[in-house]
Formats: C-alpha cells, structure tokens, sequence
C-alpha cells in the first residue's frame, strides 16, 4: 500500500521535469533564434513542398528561397567585413557592385545547400546577445548521423536580427573569404578579383 | 622469407619512411625560404635592405605594410574616421589568423595532384560502393571503426588532463563494445548523449603550447600542418588495427576498405568547398586553420 501514497508524488516529478524540459528545451529561444528560425523555416516549408518540386518548378522554388534568404542576410556587412582592409579604398559603384556580385555567390552557395535539403534535423542550442550584436548556435543532424555546428552572427538594426557571418564546424564564412579576398588582391589587384568573381557568379548560373 | 613481410613490420616501415619523408621535406622547405622564416619582419641592420627586397612579395610581409599605411593615415587626419571603425564584437580583422605558408609552391603542387586523385579515383570508387552499400551500413562500419581507434582519443585526453573527456571516452567504448554490437551501433550517442570526443596527438601539443608549425599539404593525406602531421604519425603507434590485423594485406585491405567506407560518406564536401571559392587552395588552407582552431579550443 506504501506504493500507493509514493506514486502521484513521482507521477508530479515526473511531469514537472518533462515541464522543465518542455520549456527549457526544444523551446528554448530568444529574438535572434526566432528570426534564424523563422527563415530556416520558412526555407524548409519551400523546399518540402509537394507543389513546389520537380525540375520544372525550380525557378519558382528558388526565387522564393532567395527572397527569404535576402531578408534574413546582410550582404553589404558580409561584403565589408569580408574586403576588410581593402573595403575602405573602394569608390561608391565599386562597394555596390562588389555586394551585388559577392551576395550572388553566397546566395547560390546556400542555396544549393538547402537544394540538398532531404529531412535533416535542426536543433537550437544556444544564443548570446551582446547589445546589438548576437550570436545563434543550431545544430544539424545529418543522415549519417554526423552532428554539424553552425553559427550564426547577427547584427541588430531597427528589432531585425540580419546574419552577417556563418560559421560550420568554427569555420567562419567570413574569415574564409577574407583570406582568399587578401589573397587574390596582393598578388594581382582588386580589378582581378572582381574578375574572378564575376566569372564564378557566370559559371553557376 | 622474403616474400612474407608481417603486417606490423611493413607497417613499421611505413612509419619509419613516414618520418624520413617528412623530415626531409622540412629541411627542404626551410633551406628554400630560410629568409622568410628565420628573418623577422622589421629587421633592421646592413642586409635589411636587401632582406626587405628579397621578402617584398610575401603576403604576410604585404599585409602588414597595408596595416601599417592605414595606421598612418588616420593618425595623420584623425577627423577623417573609416567608416568600417565600428566596433565588431570579435576583432577578427587582425590577421595573426595567418598560418604560414612558406613551402606554399610544393603544397600547391600536391593540392593539385589531390584534386586529380580525388576526382579520378576516390570519388568514382566511393560513389560505387554507396551504390551497392546502403548507408545505415556505411554508417555502422564507419562507427565500428571509430570505436575501433579509442586509444588514440583515450590517450591525447590523458595527456591534456581533460577528466570529463577521458570518463565519456571509457563509457563510451564499454557501451559501444557491448550493447552496440562491437561498436557497429552508436549507442552511447544515442542513449547517453555522449558525442565522440574528436582528440588527437596534434592537439595535445597546442595544448602544451606548440605552434601549427606551417601548411603541409601532402599527397593522400590532404590539408595539415607540420604539428598535426607529426601528431598523426605518432596516432599510427595508437591504432589497434595494427596489433589485431597482422597480416600485411588484410591489414591494407581493412584500412583501404575504412577509407572508401569514409570517402562514400563525405562525397560532396569537396565539391562544395571548390564550388564556393575563388581560391580553392587558400579556402582549403584557411578552413582547415580555422577547423584545427575550434577543435583545439574545445
């Protein structure tokens, strides 16, 4: 009969850790992991769509990914932190230019990611706000069940939380164009690297 | 008995000529750019003139020089602010993320003959076996391997005094070995939550302190540096695959058929690395800094 008295104490253990778990878990969020979940949602709920698949539909698919990636994205901060050093020395029309070309590149790039997309789990795990700063960490579950790390940098301007870094695995997007930016620019001239890109954003379309 | 080399000696061997190989490549680089290595930027005295000209084209040195002008410049009209001066929350402009890069033609050389290796054999046998292997199998041979190379994570989170690492490592090869059916199944992950602790020699000397060294690209093995090369030679000592399989060619055949086991699971990366950049070789090199940087910081 001991049982009897013992049981509803566990049974509302049992619920309030399952309770705890409810909100402090696959709940948990902030502004900046609302706003890279609403996107990535957003994107999932275009890319799972029965209507929406096939080879026929994909200039429809992509240009409604694109527009949802253009919103959530900051090209012209990604461009500026990328150029860094060399950013500075650019006319007007050159940083103009130079964003529309090196968002094309990084739209394609995700793009055919998310092409890719067949059911992968995405967990959200943590997010630091620092003022207008602020970082999303999500993690994502492959079919070969390999947990990838992906981190968002993002950038506060008037409530919208704008990503202008990825970083997979510690591997900053950002970091990554930068080198081969500087790069490129020391051993022949920005005029060169524009060229590069121009070709490359040409040979994906 | 010539003809019966035992598994364990022509793996010794191959270690050994490992070693030599790498060595040499080492002396090799530095007598070819002693200059760069040895000399330090700002030298001053009688042969800095000639030093600074011999150096005048490496991108470090270049940077540095750019660095230098933009300092002096808003030194000069501090009214005039750069408008990228806002204040980003991790100064990641500096670039000390630099890893050097002096035998840059040779692993420019070998990254190139790695591309062709990839794309001309790897990825066709790797795609090959993924067309008659499902993938919940690759996967599980791909486990069973890793649980297979325990000594070599065991013994670098020894060795970096990482307790909580060292305890998941255990549980994890115990659990593995035995409910995961020799470690075909990854049940420690999936019951426990306890990941694979990814530790290797390598980064047990950064935590000790040492360096990257500088860029190694080399042939089959793909992007390192001069520290992880040596620290993966010295796992080869850990791997138990050695002291269980000790017949020279099954022993080739279960490390050829780890590999292609692997390669089919990661066909893609490559690709999308390639696709992505303007540079491939300084992406490569610039991820895998990055990569060994977090995994060393964990």
């Amino acid at each position: 009969m001991e049982k009897h008295r013992i049981w509803p104490y566990l049974r509302s253990l049992f619920g309030g850790v399952l309770l705890i778990l409810m909100f402090a878990g696959p709940c948990f969020s902030g502004v900046p992991t609302d706003h890279v979940k609403e996107t990535t949602d957003r994107i999932l709920v275009i890319v799972s769509d029965p209507a929406l698949k096939g080879p026929e539909n994909k200039n429809k698919r992509d240009q409604l990914v694109r527009q949802a990636v253009d919103e959530r994205f900051n090209w012209e901060a990604m461009t500026q932190r990328s150029l860094s050093r060399h950013w500075r020395k650019r006319t007007e029309a050159e940083k103009k230019e130079f964003v529309a070309l090196f968002g094309k590149l990084l739209e394609r790039t995700y793009m055919d990611k998310v092409g890719n997309y067949s059911g992968e789990k995405v967990i959200y795990v943590g997010e630091t706000i620092d003022g207008r700063y602020g970082t999303v960490t999500a993690k994502i579950l492959t079919h070969s069940q390999t947990e990838v790390e992906v981190r968002y940098r993002l950038k506060e301007t008037n409530g919208e939380w704008r990503a202008y870094d990825i970083s997979i695995e510690g591997v900053s997007l950002v970091n990554n164009y930068r080198k081969q930016f500087n790069s490129i620019i020391l051993r022949s001239s920005y005029d060169e690297l524009v060229r590069k890109l121009r070709k490359k954003v040409a040979e994906k379309d | 008995m010539g003809c019966v080399v035992e598994g364990k000696q022509f793996m010794g061997f191959c270690k050994r000529l490992w070693f030599v190989l790498v060595f040499g490549l080492i002396c090799w680089g530095i007598q070819g750019h002693r200059d760069i290595i040895l000399a330090a930027p700002f030298a001053s005295g009688e042969s800095a003139a000639s030093l600074q000209l011999s150096m005048a084209g490496h991108e470090l040195v270049q940077t540095v020089r750019l660095d230098e002008d933009v300092a002096k410049a808003s030194a000069e009209n501090p009214s005039e602010k750069p408008e990228d001066s806002e204040a980003w929350p991790e100064d990641e402009l500096s670039e000390e993320s630099f890893i050097p890069d002096p035998l840059e033609p040779m692993n420019r050389a070998f990254f190139a003959f790695n591309d062709a290796a990839y794309f001309w054999f790897f990825k066709p046998v790797g795609e090959g076996y993924s067309a008659v292997m499902p993938e919940v199998l690759r996967v599980s041979i791909r486990n069973f391997f890793t649980n297979l190379s325990m000594p070599i994570r065991l013994v670098s989170s020894l060795l970096q005094g990482k307790i909580e690492s060292v305890g998941m490592i255990l549980v994890r090869f115990v659990v593995n070995s035995s409910a995961g059916f020799l470690g075909f199944q990854d049940v420690a992950k999936q019951a426990l939550d306890y990941p694979v602790q990814d530790e290797d020699l390598g980064q047990v000397f950064a935590f000790y302190g040492i360096g990257p060294g500088f860029y190694l690209n080399l042939p089959f093995l793909g992007a390192g540096s001069l520290r992880d090369t040596v620290g993966w030679v010295g796992g080869l000592y850990l791997n138990p695959l050695d002291y269980i399989v000790e017949d020279w060619w099954a022993n080739i055949g279960a490390r050829a058929f780890d590999m292609t086991n692997k390669t089919s699971l990661r066909i893609g990366e490559y690709e999308a690395l390639k696709d992505a950049s303007l540079d491939p070789y300084v992406a490569m090199r610039d991820a895998y800094f990055q990569y060994r940087l977090n995994q060393i910081g964990k």
